[in-house]
Order: structure tokens, then C-alpha cells, then sequence
């Protein structure tokens, strides 16, 4: 059965003050239908640049290249008017930022009515009674009363929830969270999480959540997707990951979550350095420098992210857990050069 | 017995709510009455989600402003009610690292005049001196001053920057530091790393830090003692182990649910099943309990009568009549148990029906079925 | 140039997307700015250091005899007006005088305005309301009236029209700065700067002040054409700057009785009257887009 969406040698440049940044390099992955991929990374990982790609939101200055194939069309070089097709019927994206997204001046339901006719021809009321469902469906409360306030008068979670029925309007068939909890309470974050779970299972969607949390990812996903410096680095489902984790920059990741188990005041194994700058273009493997593991050859050649063992895809040249040898231990304790 | 090295009693901040003319609408009760203190060296971190009135605490001990009501004694020094020189002489000990690395530096000045402002607006040393206190300073937070101490704030990563704060607000040797949301807007290997430094400066300085934060696994990790805030007031505060095996008020108890654990296989409750709706207003808090109107657990005592601090457990102190006992923790870990790791979507919306039956939620161990209280609906989550 | 790993370990790379590019080698790139630039240092070289160097006749005590030589008459490139003084040098030193004014009433706007408006933010609470106030009563005139009648009352002038101006651009800065004053002082590094023990006095001068003042000298770029215009306006009704001096408003005035038989009295100065404003308007907006980001 083919993929949902298939991503292809994903390059995303960007022109900038006379550089040239390289933000996505040669990213590829699949997601089949109904199935949650999470694409974890830090800043400058392009991981959100990547997902804005797939919905056209790119600025100008970006180019763009490689193949991005959802359901039968190809998305890279689509114009505008094509577009208007997919984003938020085909493809639907909640953001980071509810009081951004919101616009403060109109009340909360013609803000969903208006997205709900751009994709059905509906009139006025039965719109507006499909906008109440789904407020209801994203669990708000008192969906008739909110339906005439405005943002302001909503608290950061009940926002992101309109967000959420607005991005379900058009009835889409995969569902982008762009950091989509990363501004919310932690208990209201693990509600929406929720929410976005049963409703992706309901409405048989597939999602794809980009996060900086690694622990969010293994508590919501099933594939996951890592990414550093532009390019993934390893990809498995969310069993094997955690289970069987190859690349170092995976581990550091996860041994540098504070866990409720550690005892107090215990030190985080913390890498030290930071990511390279992607303007400058980087030899060999980008985490090479703050790599406990680097060798000569991880200078020289950049290794490119392949299915070493069924269902699992690392690029690295000395991943952990193969080579037999005890594993170098990661710089606990003292604090580098951030 | 010594005093603790900062004693804050009974604080009360409050704002006025202005309406378009400038009349008075209503008071935002942002600290309600808050009592802590903090001994020499130790760590006490502070956890709660917006609204909860941590940041808002934090200004108020550092007198800005200075609170509406109550106390803050630094050092056996009453800081309420001081002004201008006498304070700045008296909060000396006291400094603050912000959430955000680059708010927190004038962008018109250079590193070296940054981390040097503290010992120029406190006349220490000469010129030559406090340059050479700079560049130890910007040393010790891991910053080579060769490289560092004429860059602007601009040339710096988000890392660098906090360092450049941290350096700062060691320069007159504080005996306490607030530690603001100090690494939430750093990646999170970046964040380890200051962490880390943080704990080495605690450990060889031995500083006292305040640490702020809406996330309870860093908190707990990086504490000593634990205190969590919810609108306004403190609920619970205790050892950090204990806090995180023993939580006693359903508010920590949800907060601990909803922590992203980084393991798949890891059971996971349901956060509907430990807290509910949501946030109400600072302006109008519940009566009695505030928590009551989001709480599982809740009872008709809890509209009517605020629950005081109890110690319940040595150190362990908590404001609940009806704190979570073991047996509650046991019969939720069977619940989870029987629910089988990740909840299905059906659970997560029929869950939590507290009297009926069905799996019991936290509530029902108490004197057995609990009514719901008037006035505050069960919402699902 | 690949970026050596050394370097990024020792922390000397900043992670940035769009790194902008340092310093000052982008105020140039600005097509807008290079131009205005341009432009200005054009006009105020010609009004303040060319009469000084060259050899520019004098501007006024002309002879009769000369009076209203055309364009390119020996000795006189503009011509002469009709008492017989030397055009382009009345162009030069009425350039002179006009922008004299506008650059003391917007130095006193920034200095004065500043610090009022800076101060009434910064402290806050009743002074804040008093200064406030009592700089609303002034901009509730219609500023030319305003000027008007000052101007009336001390009597023409160089200087009094500098003051008569000050009357209205003082609280026009005092409202920019205490605006952008306010913003300022929300953000942490003023709340820093107080943990850190700096004093009120020190915290203005050395973080609100150098924080402001981008926008303050946007505002007074922008302000010096509407300055120009005003002397302009004023000298043009005989309160500015008195004849004989040239200004480019008496002069337009002067040219005004003779404006169908020779045009050049009033075009002459109008064109650089609006030179001179179109100039300063182009490196305010290219200010404040450069400075706005």
C-alpha cells in the first residue's frame, strides 16, 4: 500500500543577507495513513521548516527541492491556486501559538465558519451548526457560549483547541502539529495531547507532530523521526527507538530530560557545544564535534540515514550498541562551552 | 536556631483591573498569602502553571514591586517596606537569572559591562579590578572572556546569553539566586548544559537557589525541597523524593501525570482522570479551596472552607482536606493497570465518572461516594 | 568555508537562521539611505561649507545696479533679485538659516523631549501625570497658530523662531520617548539592571536612554522636513527670520509679488525647500525600516 505522504530528498535553502542557508538537507521519510510520525529535533534542526513545506507555507526567499508526494499529487513547485486544494482540506496544520493564530477581532465562530465554507458550500447556519460540532468534538465547553466570545476571553488551552477545530474543518487527511503543546500548561498539554490522539484514531487521520520533546514523542507516536542540522539521523518506530537507540545524538537527547527517578541534584549527561551554523556548510557528519564517539571518519564523510536493521534507519558510522566495546561515557558533570 | 537565610511570611500581591476609563473592576489576586522559607545553600523549587502566581511571588520577594501585604526577611532583614539605597544595600544578596537570555541584557552593551554593572552600581574595586572580576566571572560560567567580553548580546547563541546572566548575578556574591524559568527557552541539550552549571556553582559557592519552573521533573531533580503553587497559593510543599513518591495534594498528583515520560512502554493515566476543566479566573477564585472547581476529589467542605497547611508528614506539608493517601495511589495503579499502558480513546472521554462506578478515580476512598460539589461542575478535560 | 568542528565546540559559532550581517555595512546596502545620505550631505555642504571656502558674493548689500540679472550672468550663476544680491548665494546662506532652525528645534526636541517624556515613563505616577498634562495643553494648539503667536510676541528672529518652533516639537518628541520609554522599561534587563544596584539616574542615562534613541532620531529626521516647512511657513508671513537675511521662506515671500514676470524667486527656493524635505523624509523611513526589524 502506498504511503500517505512521501518525502523525497527534501533540500530547503534559504537566501539570507547574502548567505545561504542551508535549513533541510536531503530529508526523506513516509508516513502511511492513520499512522502519528513525530519529527524531533532542537532549533535550526528543520524540522518546522520542513513541515511548513509540506503545507506550501514557505517564504519567498526559500527554494525548495526534491519531491514531496501526498497521496497521488506532487507538492514541490505546486502553484499557489493548486494549493488552495490541499491546505486545509488535504493537509491541515496547528501551530504553536494560539494568540497568534487567532485573529482577536472576530469572534471565535465565524473564525471556524469561514474555513468550514471555504471547503464545503454550506449555508450560514448549517455552518455555523458544523462549527458547534466540532468545538464540541475538540471537547470545549460550552461550545454554543464560546462560539460568541472572542479569543481574549479563551484561556491558552480552549485556544488551541478552536485551532484544532479550525484545522479539522476542511476534513483533513493528515493533521501537522507544529509544536502544537509546546505553549501550553503541562497538564494542558497532556490534555490537547490526548485530545489529538483520540481524534487522529476517530477520524482515522494521520499526523505528523514535530517537537522539541522526546518524551512527548514517545508517549503519542508511532514512528519517530530525529533531525539535526538539516537532516534526519534516525528513524524507527517509537518501540525501537527508545528500546534500541543507535545514534548518539538520540541518547543525548534523551539522557538530557530531567527524569522524576534521578535523585536530587543529579548532574544531566550534557553534551557540550552547539549545533553547527547551517550557513556555513559542515564536512562529514554535523554532530561530529560534539560527538563522545567521533572518530576520523566521521570528519570526512557525512553518512546518510539507512535502514541498517528492518524498520530502523540510523546515518551514523560508529553507532552505539553494535561495535561490542563498553560505550564511552557522555560528558557528565562538567558544563562545556554552550 | 538560626535564622533560614530568606523567611517570606504571609506574602499578598495583588492588581487593580482597570477598566477603558481608569476605574477600578476588580483585583487580580496573583500571591494570596504564600509562607516559605529557604536555609543557607539549599534549594527550593517552585512549580506551577501559569496563573499559579510564581513569577509574580518571585518579583514580589525581590520588591518589584514590592508586595501588598506580608513579609520577606533576607538574612534577619525586613526587604517590605525598605526603599532606594537601603534596599538596594539589603537585597545585595538576592539576584535573579530571567527566562529569557537575551531580554535580560541590554542589547547596547557589550559582555564585560554587562557582567560588570553589579560591582560599577556597588563602587567595588577600580576600573583594572573589576575588569579582571568580570573576566574570572565569565570564566567560571565556561565563556573564554578573550572571545566573549566585547560582544554584544546579539552575537551571542541563547545559551551563551544565560551564561552571561548567570555570570552577572555572581558578581557581588549572592548567598541566593532566583532561578526564573531560567532554562525554559533554552534546546534542551544547551539547557542540560547550564543546568549542570548551576548545580557546580551551588556545590562550589554554596549558593541558595529559588528555582522556578512549570516543569515538575526539572524542578524535582535540581531541588532539594519542592513547593507547588496553584492560583495564588501554595498547596503543597515538601522533600523532593517525597513529593514526587508521596504526593499528597491531587493538584501534584496531576501534575505528575502529566509529565511526558520518555518510554512508550511506561503507563500512562489519563490526565482527564486527575484534574479537570479549566483554570479558573485570578480575579474571582473559588471560594474555600481554590482548586476545588478542577479537583476529583472535591466535597461541599471544600466550597465552604479554606484548607489550611497541615504538616502531615515530617517536613511534608500540604492544603487539602482531603490529601491523596496510599491506598488512592494503590487503586489508581491497579486502574492504569487494568486500562493496559495507553489508554484507548474511549476511556479517556468515559473515564473519570467519579460516583457511578466503574474504575475509581483519586476521589472515592474517601468516606465513600463523594458528591459532586456545588458550584463546581465536573468538565471534562 | 566549512565551519571547523574545533570551532564549533568552542562555542565560537552562534546558532542563527537568518544571521543578519553585522555593523554597519548594511546602512549603506540600503539603496533609500545611500541616496538620502547622499542628498544631504549634498545640501548642507553647499549651505554651511561652500560659502565658507568658495567664493560666494555676499548675500545681502547688493547694488541696485545688478538688480535682476538672468541665470548665468557673469559672476552671479543664479542670477540676482531685484535689489541686486546674488541669488544663488541668498539660496545658500537662506539654506543656511532655514536649516539652522530645524536642526536646534529637533536637537532641543530629542535633548528636552527626550528627557521629559523618558522621565515621566520611567517614574511614572503623578509626575508622569503633570508633565504629561502640561504637554497636551501645548499640542492641543494648532501648531502654527501656536508658533504664530509666539513668534508675535518675541518678535522676528532667528532664535525666537527657534524657540517658537521648540514650543510644539518638545512635546511631540516628550510623547515618542516616554512611549518607547515604557516599552523599554517592561523588558528584564531594566529589572537586571535594578537587582544590580544601578540607581534610577543611571539605569535612565545608560540602558532607557541608549535604548530610545533610534527611534528618537528617526523622529527627528522626519521631523526636521516638517521643521523646514514650518520656518518656511513662518518666515513666509514675516515672523521667521527678517529680511534683508535670506531664509527660503522670505524668500519665496519676496519672490511672490513678481511671481509671473520672473518665476525663478519663488521656484528657486520651493525646489530646495522640497529637496531638502524629501531628503530627510527618504532617511527617516530608511531608519526607521532598518531600525524597526
Amino acid at each position: 500500500m502506498s504511503a500517505l505522504l512521501t518525502v523525497r530528498e527534501l533540500r530547503i535553502d534559504f537566501l539570507a543577507a547574502a548567505r545561504v542557508v542551508r535549513a533541510v538537507d536531503g530529508l526523506s521519510y513516509e508516513l502511511q495513513a492513520g499512522r502519528t510520525l513525530a519529527v524531533v529535533g532542537e532549533s535550526g534542526s528543520g524540522k518546522t521548516v520542513s513541515a511548513r513545506a509540506v503545507m506550501g507555507l514557505l517564504p519567498s526567499s526559500a527554494r525548495v527541492s526534491g519531491s514531496i508526494r501526498f497521496e497521488d499529487t506532487e507538492l514541490v513547485g505546486l502553484p499557489e491556486e493548486r494549493w488552495r486544494r490541499y491546505r486545509g482540506a488535504g493537509i491541515a496544520m496547528v501551530f504553536q501559538d494560539p494568540a497568534r493564530s487567532l485573529n482577536p477581532t472576530l469572534r471565535i465562530g465565524p473564525q471556524i465558519t469561514e474555513v468550514i465554507r471555504l471547503h464545503e458550500r454550506l449555508p450560514r447556519a448549517e455552518a455555523a451548526q458544523r462549527a458547534i460540532e466540532l468545538m464540541e468534538m475538540v471537547r470545549l465547553p460550552a461550545a454554543r457560549e464560546r462560539f460568541q466570545q472572542y479569543p481574549h476571553q479563551l484561556s491558552g488551552g480552549m485556544r488551541q483547541r478552536v485551532m484544532i477545530a479550525i484545522a479539522l474543518a476542511g476534513r483533513p487527511r493528515l493533521l501537522i502539529a507544529d509544536e502544537a503543546t509546546t505553549a501550553l500548561d503541562v497538564t494542558t498539554q497532556a490534555q490537547i495531547m490526548e485530545l489529538l490522539r483520540d481524534l487522529q484514531r476517530e477520524l482515522g487521520m494521520a499526523m505528523i507532530m514535530i517537537s522539541h520533546d522526546l518524551g512527548l514523542a514517545a508517549g503519542f507516536s508511532d514512528e519517530v523521526l530525529v533531525m539535526y542540522a538539516g537532516r534526519g539521523v534516525e528513524r524507527a518506530s517509537t518501540q525501537t527507538l527508545f528500546s534500541r537507540l543507535r545514534m548518539p545524538y538520540t541518547r543525548a537527547l534523551l539522557e538530557a530530560i530531567p527524569r522524576l527517578e534521578n535523585p536530587p541534584h543529579a548532574r544531566l549527561a550534557a553534551v557540550p557545544g552547539q549545533p553547527p551554523d547551517l550557513a556555513a556548510g559542515f564536512r562529514g557528519c554535523p554532530f561530529a564535534a560534539r560527538c563522545p564517539r567521533a572518530q576520523g571518519d566521521c570528519w570526512e564523510n557525512t553518512p546518510e540515514l539507512i535502514e541498517h536493521e528492518p524498520g530502523h534507519r540510523w546515518a551514523c558510522w560508529h553507532p552505539l550498541g553494535l561495535e561490542g566495546s563498553a560505550e564511552p561515557e557522555l560528558l557528565a558533570g562538567r558544563g562545556q562551552r554552550a | 536556631m538560626s535564622e533560614p537565610l530568606l523567611q517570606v511570611s504571609d506574602l499578598v500581591q495583588e492588581f487593580a483591573v482597570r477598566a477603558r476609563g481608569g476605574t477600578r473592576v476588580g483585583v487580580v489576586h496573583a500571591v494570596s498569602g504564600v509562607s516559605f522559607q529557604l536555609e543557607a545553600g539549599e534549594t527550593l523549587g517552585l512549580v506551577g502553571e501559569t496563573g499559579s502566581g510564581k513569577s509574580t511571588l518571585a518579583r514580589a520577594v525581590m520588591q518589584a514591586p514590592p508586595p501588598r501585604a506580608g513579609s520577606v526577611r533576607l538574612r534577619g532583614i525586613e526587604l517590605v517596606g525598605l526603599k532606594h539605597r537601603r534596599l538596594l544595600q539589603a537585597r545585595r544578596q538576592m539576584q535573579m537569572i530571567f527566562q529569557d537570555p537575551f531580554g535580560s541584557l541590554d542589547p547596547k552593551w557589550r559582555v564585560a559591562r554587562i557582567v560588570e554593572e553589579p560591582l560599577v552600581a556597588f563602587g567595588i574595586d577600580t576600573r583594572q579590578g573589576r575588569r579582571r572580576r568580570a573576566a574570572t566571572l565569565l570564566e567560571r560560567v565556561g565563556l573564554d572572556p578573550g572571545r566573549f567580553a566585547d560582544r554584544r548580546p546579539r552575537e551571542l547563541s541563547g545559551g551563551q546569553a544565560q551564561r552571561v546572566a548567570i555570570a552577572r548575578a555572581l558578581a557581588l556574591d549572592p548567598a541566593l539566586i532566583i532561578c526564573d524559568e531560567a532554562v525554559a527557552s533554552l534546546d534542551v541539550l544547551i539547557r542540560a548544559q547550564v543546568l549542570n552549571l548551576l548545580e557546580e556553582l551551588r556545590a562550589e559557592l554554596g549558593l541558595a537557589y529559588l528555582f522556578i519552573s512549570h516543569d515538575l521533573a526539572l524542578v524535582k531533580q535540581v531541588s532539594d525541597r519542592v513547593a507547588v503553587m496553584y492560583l495564588g497559593k501554595l498547596v503543597e510543599i515538601g522533600p523532593a523524593e517525597k513529593l514526587y513518591r508521596r504526593p499528597l495534594h491531587p493538584y501534584t498528583v496531576a501534575l505528575l501525570a502529566s509529565i511526558p515520560k520518555p518510554d512508550p512502554t511506561a503507563r500512562r493515566v489519563p490526565v482527564a482522570r486527575t484534574i479537570r476543566g479549566e483554570q479558573p479566573s485570578p480575579i474571582d477564585p473559588p471560594s474555600g479551596c481554590r482548586f476545588r472547581t478542577r479537583c476529583p476529589r472535591a466535597q461541599e467542605v471544600c466550597a465552604l472552607r479554606e484548607p489550611p497547611l497541615r504538616e502531615l508528614d515530617s517536613a511534608h506539608v500540604v492544603a487539602c482536606h482531603f490529601p491523596v493517601e496510599d491506598r488512592d495511589r494503590e487503586l489508581e495503579a491497579t486502574a492504569a493497570d487494568e486500562l493496559g499502558g495507553r489508554a484507548p480513546a474511549a476511556s479517556a472521554s468515559g473515564a473519570g465518572e467519579s460516583a457511578a462506578g466503574g474504575a475509581p478515580v483519586l476521589g472515592n476512598s474517601v468516606g465513600g461516594r463523594g458528591k459532586a460539589v456545588a458550584g463546581g461542575e465536573l468538565r471534562r478535560g | 568555508m566549512a565551519v571547523q568542528p574545533a570551532e564549533i565546540a568552542a562555542g565560537t559559532v552562534p546558532v542563527e537562521l537568518t544571521a543578519p550581517a553585522a555593523g554597519g555595512g548594511r546602512l549603506l546596502r540600503s539603496g533609500g539611505l545611500a541616496l538620502s545620505l547622499a542628498l544631504l550631505v549634498v545640501i548642507f555642504g553647499a549651505c554651511f561649507i561652500w560659502p565658507l571656502v568658495g567664493s560666494v558674493p555676499r548675500p545681502t548689500g547688493g547694488s541696485v545696479l545688478n538688480a535682476n540679472l538672468s541665470i548665468g550672468a557673469p559672476g552671479h550663476l543664479l542670477g540676482t533679485d531685484p535689489v541686486g544680491n546674488d541669488e544663488l548665494s541668498r539660496l545658500l546662506y537662506g539654506g543656511r538659516a532655514s536649516l539652522e532652525v530645524a536642526l536646534a528645534v529637533n536637537a532641543l526636541g530629542i535633548v528636552l523631549g527626550g528627557l521629559l517624556g523618558a522621565l515621566a515613563a520611567y517614574v511614572g505616577g503623578v509626575l508622569d501625570a503633570v508633565i504629561m498634562r502640561f504637554l497636551d495643553m501645548l499640542i492641543a494648539f494648532p501648531s502654527l497658530v501656536l508658533a504664530l503667536a509666539i513668534a508675535e510676541g518675541l518678535g522676528p528672529g532667528e532664535v525666537h523662531t527657534i524657540w517658537a518652533l521648540a514650543f510644539f516639537s518638545v512635546p511631540a518628541f516628550a510623547r515618542v520617548a516616554r512611549a518607547e520609554t515604557l516599552k523599554v522599561r517592561e523588558r528584564p534587563f531594566v529589572a537586571a539592571a535594578q537587582l544590580a544596584g544601578s540607581r534610577r539616574w543611571r539605569i535612565l542615562g545608560a540602558h532607557i536612554a541608549p535604548n530610545i534613541l533610534p527611534q528618537l532620531i528617526t523622529f527627528a529626521f522626519l521631523g526636521m522636513g516638517i521643521t523646514v516647512v514650518l520656518e518656511g511657513a513662518l518666515s513666509f508671513l514675516g515672523l521667521g527670520i527678517p529680511a534683508p537675511a535670506p531664509s527660503w521662506g522670505n524668500m519665496i515671500a519676496q519672490g511672490q509679488s513678481v511671481l509671473s514676470a520672473q518665476p525663478r524667486f519663488v521656484l528657486l527656493p520651493s525646489a530646495a525647500l522640497c529637496l531638502a524635505v524629501i531628503a530627510f523624509n527618504m532617511l527617516g523611513d530608511a531608519l526607521r525600516a532598518r531600525w524597526a526589524g
